[in-house]
């Protein structure tokens, strides 16, 4: 005998997230669902992130690692309130993981939640957490072809972070051809280019961040 | 790898379907899987392959149907199609104006029991 299903895969994930995202709406919660390469500054762009908007907007963070607590240390250490995800082997958070932590928030003191994601360029797309928006951030030291060779994590974000731009003189690699990449596969994509390390392009990030909060 | 998620997914889901329907065991499961879904094949019949032992699944096949990246222009509504995993622009306008049609799909169709 057939059984017709007809319904998602993934389905039960989406209805997580939709739980999740009815929550974050209760609580008047921005949420970013940050994705990157390992190595790519999704933690150190939280850390500076976090610094330049001190006493201005609450932030509240969850960081999704394989193993470790190094990232919500690292955060822990800015007096910010944080959950460390360890998924024991999966490559990305899921709707499930982020909703247990989410109880483990004071989420009436968060207005700006970012949610970190395993480093990965593929499956943490698939999976919807109940964000916002997706960002990615993209190292240049990972080269300028990335963008053609992973599409869907550009096709799905709302904003790309460029993020080592101090390092330019010393790579051969063209932000432009970045970013033409990226802006062909989604033209409607916001891009910024940063250096964690110096500070620079940080002024437009805070004011666009300020202006999706307030 | 997270195609072992999907199919963790998909048995729970095939698991439910069979209690509800009143059946225990499971012959063929089918499923759609886009090009531009993000999601392998390869990969899923593998997680599948492993997943399905000592579950209901255990001695079922998995069936994917693939479909291609499919779009329909806002502009000069050509309908096109295509084997890669990402769409530009309408290759009849050049517009990169286009509503993608199919070729994202992760969907189960159906699943034979007994």
């Amino acid at each position: 005998m057939k059984i017709h299903i007809a319904s998602k895969i993934l389905a039960s994930n989406e209805k997580k997230a939709l739980e999740n995202r009815k929550l974050l709406k209760e609580y008047s919660i921005f949420t970013i669902n940050l994705m990157g390469s390992p190595g790519a500054g999704k933690t150190s762009l939280l850390e500076k992130t976090i610094k330049s908007l001190v006493g201005q907007i609450k932030i509240g963070v969850v960081t999704g690692d394989i193993a470790g607590i190094d990232d919500a240390l690292r955060i822990e250490r800015l007096g910010i309130p944080v959950v460390q995800i360890n998924t024991s082997g999966a490559c990305h958070l899921d709707a499930n993981m982020v909703f247990n932590s989410l109880l483990d928030l004071p989420l009436n003191a968060i207005n700006l939640l970012f949610i970190e994601n395993v480093g990965n360029l593929v499956c943490p797309v698939e999976f919807d957490l109940g964000e916002d928006i997706k960002a990615v951030i993209l190292s240049l030291t990972e080269g300028d072809d990335k963008p053609l060779k992973y599409p869907q994590i550009f096709q799905k974000s709302s904003i790309l972070l460029i993020n080592k731009i101090d390092l330019m003189p010393y790579l051969d690699v063209s932000v432009n051809r970045i970013k033409e990449g990226v802006l062909s596969l989604n033209p409607a994509i916001e891009v910024f280019e940063i250096s964690c390390k110096t500070g620079e392009g940080f002024e437009e990030w805070i004011k666009w961040l300020q202006t999706k909060i307030s | 790898m997270h195609e072992f998620s999907i199919v963790d997914s998909l048995i729970q889901r095939v698991h439910e379907e069979c209690k509800r329907a009143g059946f225990s065991k499971v012959k063929n499961i089918k499923i759609v899987v886009g090009k531009a879904s993000g999601a392998l094949p390869a990969a899923l019949l593998f997680a599948f392959h492993i997943l399905k032992e000592g579950t209901l699944a255990n001695e079922s096949s998995l069936i994917i149907e693939e479909t291609f990246l499919t779009g329909r222009c806002n502009n000069c509504n050509y309908i096109f199609q295509t084997e890669e995993r990402f769409l530009f622009s309408c290759p009849n306008c050049f517009s990169n104006s286009f509503e993608i049609i199919s070729g994202n799909e992760l969907n189960i169709v159906e699943i034979e029991v007994y």
